[in-house]
């Protein structure tokens, strides 16, 4: 094929669509994306906890107008992860799926493919696996190979899901933002009636799919924490690399910042938007299984517990970078469980946490803005 | 299936359909003018939520949707500080918009109604004087666009914000107008909904409706009638899922939930190549950088 197809490192040595750049973009990807720069880490790690603290600061503003003493409160979340003995574990726990779909937003994200429908490929990722474990005639298999088929087949149905937006965008032109978006309502319908219908235990007298213990990942660091957390701190090493030394995360930048190059290299575009969309989808559908098996007995129709909008949260304040995104989805992780048991016992209301988690967000895209203009002004 | 097929189910689908108008309309003020508003549905839910609590306060469904408007106005001058004279990426701010607006009203709403506790249902609006006013917002929009000097200008920064500058107008004031009006649209959108077909408001009542009218814009080619002629459409289907629900069919009911996601899934494909997107929506506009 062309040049860029030829192999050679794609990173190291100055790639030589790169003197086409620098790129006309607003500042915000700019900042996130840009080579590892003294003024480019100060600005991308300084932007998201300064934006992380002010949060904080908001949501004591908002626990003190309820009448309670923030400070006790962020003592008692703190309380809740590290001296709790399971603190740590459901931290990991919850972290999970986070970083898992957060990842694959991470990848997609830097190639300015906005998808938005994780949690549809999550729910439809743990209804495939659930059906493939659960299914007549398989009971007699090893552990390990129910296990294998049932993230298998969540992958593969997560990647259909997302693929179809990528293909969807590709021949039609369908904004991949509302489609994705689109699918995940479908995705979840198509959850309801699997759990009521399609895969249910006959025996049992709610609306749940048969028990997938013979699938069940195995635990470690005592009771709750699974194979599947390993699985996301194996990722985040694979997607690095990637990025850094593999001609599909170069490419994936590439397309992120100048679609152009792709094009005058003779190498479509089209392809590098479907297979993030592809890859995206499928490491949500992973997620979705992996915490159907490795935290549930059954698949059932609270499966929809929000991991997949979650993670765009963790994925633009982990900064698209996976390391980022580990680190952006541990705290989440922290402040959910920590707050878990703030909550009851100050009597806050449920939804404080994902407000505070949504203002950090807001203000990582405002902190952004506002770098962008000093650097312009200087 | 002939309970399907009922002056009811019509009416229905009229009454659901008129907060996704609503909203659409507002999308088009907006995208007309260069700046892509994902905010949608998080300003529809502010809306709904702001016009619940006064409509419960004052007993008068009027001034609620008043209020829908006058929230859903403000969130617009947010985004709009925002994306346009902070210039952030429309697309992530949208997206985090939504994301705040749906974690705030839950939280209000948590605060002012503890979990258990039946929130009150308020009073509603009938279909006539809703179907009324969607009209006069769609005239007007019309109106706005094919007979006025400020639509042409509107259209004209979405269109080239270089040469509407050059002429001496005021890019950044006409892309605040249109968001701040945009955004007063899905307010009332969201009041709409709340003070009219559902009479309470429930956490994320607006369920992507906000999402629905931004691919009918699409759809429409950023046209007003065609977009509420989606909106109907849209509105049948929720209408009958809601209809089916209840009752046992061949088909599964939950094929009826999907069905106003599939039918807008379907819409944005068919019309997404012949649409006639404002050549600017998404560029924040830097004067002088081009």
């Amino acid at each position: 094929m062309t040049s860029s197809d030829t192999r050679q490192p794609a990173s190291g040595t100055t790639p030589s669509p790169k003197s086409t750049w620098p790129p006309k973009l607003d500042g915000w990807l700019d900042a996130v994306s840009r080579r590892a720069t003294a003024e480019g880490i100060l600005s991308s790690i300084l932007v998201p906890v300064v934006s992380a603290l002010a949060a904080l600061v908001v949501g004591g503003v908002l626990i003190a107008i309820d009448g309670v003493n923030p400070l006790s409160v962020y003592q008692a979340i703190l309380q809740g992860v590290f001296t709790k003995s399971r603190g740590f574990s459901y931290t990991a726990t919850v972290a999970t799926p986070l970083v898992l779909i957060g990842v694959g937003y991470a990848l997609a994200y830097r190639a300015r493919v906005f998808t938005i429908g994780g949690e549809g490929q999550y729910l439809v990722g743990a209804v495939a696996g659930t059906a493939v474990v659960t299914a007549g005639g398989v009971g007699d298999l090893p552990r390990v190979v129910l296990i294998v088929m049932g993230l298998g087949a969540a992958m593969v149905a997560g990647a259909l899901w997302g693929g179809l937006a990528g293909v969807l965008a590709n021949r039609f032109g369908a904004s991949i933002v509302i489609s994705t978006l689109m699918l995940s309502f479908i995705g979840d319908s198509l959850l309801q009636w699997a759990v009521r219908d399609g895969i249910r235990d006959p025996e049992s007298y709610n609306a749940n799919s048969r028990p997938i213990t013979a699938a069940a990942l195995p635990s470690f660091f005592g009771q709750k924490t699974h194979l599947g957390f390993l699985f996301a701190l194996v990722l985040v090493p694979i997607a690095w690399w990637l990025i850094r030394r593999h001609r599909w995360g170069f490419r994936i930048d590439a397309l992120g910042h100048n679609p152009g190059t792709l094009d005058a290299n003779e190498f479509s575009s089209a392809r590098v938007t479907l297979s993030v969309l592809v890859v995206a989808g499928g490491l949500a559908g992973l997620a979705g299984m992996v915490e159907t098996t490795g935290v549930n007995i059954r698949l059932g129709q609270e499966a929809s517990v929000g991991y997949g909008w979650d993670a765009i949260i963790v994925a633009l304040i982990g900064r698209l970078h996976p390391l980022g995104v580990l680190i952006a989805g541990l705290g989440m992780a922290g402040l959910t469980i920590g707050f878990e048991s703030a909550q009851r016992q100050f009597e806050l209301p449920s939804s404080l946490v994902s407000l505070i988690t949504a203002f950090v967000i807001i203000f990582v895209v405002w902190g952004d803005a506002i770098a962008a203009r000093w650097k312009e002004a200087r | 299936m002939d309970t399907l097929f009922s002056i009811a189910t019509v009416e229905a689908g009229i009454r659901l359909g008129l907060p996704v108008a609503l909203a659409a309309l507002g999308a088009i003020i907006n995208e007309r003018s260069g700046v892509l508003n994902l905010g949608l549905e998080g300003m529809m839910l502010s809306g709904a939520l702001g016009g619940y609590i006064v409509n419960d306060a004052t007993g008068s469904p009027w001034i609620g949707l008043l209020a829908g408007l006058l929230v859903g106005a403000s969130t617009g001058g947010v985004f709009a500080g925002l994306v346009v004279t902070f210039r952030t990426s429309q697309v992530v701010t949208g997206i985090a918009f939504t994301i705040v607006a749906i974690a705030a009203t839950t939280y209000l709403f948590q605060l002012r109604w503890d979990i258990g506790e039946l929130p009150p249902r308020v009073e509603r609006l009938g279909m006539w004087p809703l179907v009324a006013l969607t009209l006069v917002c769609v005239a007007a929009v019309w109106f706005l666009f094919r007979r006025t000097t400020l639509g042409l200008t509107i259209s004209a920064v979405g269109e080239s914000p270089e040469s509407a500058d050059a002429l001496g107008y005021n890019v950044v004031l006409i892309r605040w107008m249109a968001t701040i009006a945009g955004g007063a649209l899905a307010g009332l959108g969201g009041a709409v909904l709340v003070n009219g077909p559902l009479g309470l408001f429930i956490e994320e009542v607006t369920a992507g409706r906000g999402w629905v009218a931004l691919a009918l814009v699409v759809f429409a080619g950023w046209r007003p009638v065609p977009a509420v002629a989606g909106a109907f459409l849209f509105g049948l289907c929720d209408a009958a899922q809601l209809r089916l629900q209840g009752t046992a069919t061949e088909v599964p009911y939950e094929v009826f939930l999907a069905l106003p996601y599939v039918v807008t899934l379907i819409a944005l494909v068919v019309r997404a190549r012949r649409s006639h997107t404002p050549a600017a929506l998404g560029d924040p506009y830097v004067r002088g950088a081009a």
